[in-house]
């Protein structure tokens, strides 16, 4: 569904990614780890084209969507829930989830998204027409995964999106994720709770500066080197 | 009743630089860098006035609608053939500063060329003043204070209201969350720029009837705006809107115990005290923005 074909990205003249090859299939979740400044979120970046691309291309349904501007990956299906507080600061909380519904006309069919969202998450509900800057940290992801909820997208893109959150919300966080799964999204994670992510996700691919070391499915916990990095070896 | 007077005269002033630094403010919020051409905007709309009014002999209004029209086309263009190829070229908002600044000298000096260096009035309207708690006012002033609030309320409603609006507010919160959720920030700038220059077209059209027209009227009056925007809070239209008012204020309750002279000292004097104590202004209440 979506691939990154021999990926080197950066910002201006700094180089971070080197050949990377990702493969998203459909309906499939797909995790990206790595250590801090491996450039997992420029991967993300480099689709939204905000790093830029040097080599390599980027296909989506099986049409170049490496040229394409930031603001049209939305219409042809694919979302983002970018990292920390990323939500409008000075908009309600229902006009932070409504614009993610921008590109629907039924007024029905957002209805029924907008109350889907709140019965999922009802303290978005009883905060609906506040400012979204009163939002605690947690509050803040979960309003931003609301909003891509409304987006109905074909792919969902998140940036750690346990990032802040308690580890009850975590759960929470991940069995929604898995749950979208079901609805037939495909997705492509970037987490810090390695060994949480890998267990949700079909494939798994580490990130060491810049280049894909590693991939595999479930059984790469079992591996060496995820075992030294992430579950306590060094 | 001199207090009376004062705030008349206040609320006058503080329309006009109201006028000034909504659309000023409004261009800054969703472009974040400072649009000091703004201020020839104004000065383009009065001449355009007194060309199609005075000159031609058009209608009034229809040389109103004129003119706000071509303010609108002249800052759109300003966007589109300057900024928007700068910033194609990776120019950091301090480069776009100076291209204003630039921009304003042209059509101050284009202006010049065109219609001379002299002082222009229109001389309409000389109705006769009334008197309201003791304060002389007249008819012009009325309706300029009546057309500004006006104009501040269907600003509100429309950033509020309409889709444009509301992502206009969002691309003032965040441009790149903006343009992730798919709203397109150029169409949106380009949006910014046309209202803006608009609303710089009423307010020059409102000033020339007021005052008399200069080529190089458009720096101070840009001044005195930003100075209320600085004050009230520059990325929030409201909050600029409210400055301007307050500036309006102290500059007259201030030329109360000092000369006259002092007005524009009253003003910059606020601006460094602001810039220096308070630089997002005392209305800013869009708390945790990005900057």
């Amino acid at each position: 569904m979506l691939e990154l074909r021999d990926i080197d990205a950066g910002y201006s003249r700094l180089k971070v990614l080197h050949d990377v090859c990702i493969k998203v299939e459909s309906g499939k979740i797909v995790v990206l780890i790595g250590p801090n400044g491996a450039g997992k979120s420029t991967v993300i970046k480099s689709i939204f084209s905000i790093a830029d691309i040097t080599k390599g291309k980027i296909f989506f349904k099986n049409k170049d969507i490496t040229d394409m501007k930031t603001h049209e990956l939305v219409d042809i299906g694919i979302c983002m829930v970018t990292q920390g507080r990323a939500n409008f600061n000075s908009l309600t909380i229902e006009e932070n989830l409504l614009i993610g519904a921008d590109r629907i006309d039924n007024k029905k069919i957002i209805d029924m998204k907008l109350d889907k969202v709140y019965h999922k998450f009802p303290v978005l509900k009883k905060k609906s027409k506040q400012r979204a800057y009163i939002l605690s940290g947690g509050e803040h992801q979960l309003l931003a995964l609301g909003r891509s909820l409304m987006q109905s997208p074909s792919i969902l893109i998140l940036d750690e999106p346990s990032l802040g959150l308690s580890p009850k919300l975590q759960k929470e966080l991940f069995k929604t994720i898995s749950e979208l799964k079901e609805e037939g999204i495909s997705i492509l994670m970037v987490e810090q709770n390695a060994k949480k992510a890998i267990s949700i996700a079909d494939m798994t691919y580490l990130l060491e500066d810049g280049r894909i070391v590693l991939k595999g499915g479930k059984n790469i916990l079992k591996n060496k080197k995820i075992k030294k990095v992430y579950l306590g070896g060094r | 009743m001199i207090i009376a007077q004062l705030i008349v005269n206040s609320l006058i002033i503080g329309s006009i630089y109201g006028l000034v630094a909504c659309g000023f403010s409004l261009i800054y919020s969703t472009n974040r860098f400072i649009h000091f051409a703004h201020g020839v905007s104004i000065v383009i709309a009065g001449y355009m006035l007194l060309l199609f009014h005075s000159t031609l002999g058009l209608p009034f209004i229809l040389s109103c609608i004129l003119s706000i029209i071509i303010t609108s086309l002249i800052g759109w263009g300003m966007y589109n053939f300057i900024f928007a190829s700068l910033q194609k070229r990776n120019a950091s908002n301090v480069i776009l500063l100076i291209a204003s600044i630039g921009i304003l000298i042209f059509f101050q000096n284009l202006i010049q060329i065109i219609f001379g260096a002299g002082i222009k009035s229109m001389n309409l309207f000389q109705a006769k003043s009334i008197e309201i708690f003791g304060a002389i006012i007249t008819p012009l002033q009325v309706v300029i204070i009546l057309v500004s609030i006006c104009l501040f309320f269907a600003l509100y409603l429309f950033t509020s209201h309409t889709k444009i609006g509301r992502d206009m507010r969002a691309v003032a919160d965040d441009r790149q969350l903006a343009s992730i959720m798919g709203i397109n920030t150029k169409k949106i700038a380009n949006y910014s720029f046309i209202i803006g220059s608009a609303l710089a077209g009423i307010a020059g059209i409102l000033i020339t009837l007021e005052q008399n027209l200069s080529p190089f009227m458009g720096t101070n009056l840009m001044i005195k705006g930003f100075t209320g925007a600085v004050i009230g809070s520059i990325s929030f239209v409201p909050g600029a809107i409210l400055g301007s008012f307050l500036l309006g204020f102290f500059e007259n309750f201030g030329i109360w115990f000092l000369p006259s002279v002092y007005r524009d000292a009253i003003a910059f004097f606020l601006l460094f005290l602001f810039l220096l104590l308070k630089p997002k202004g005392i209305f800013n209440w869009n708390k945790g923005v990005k900057k």
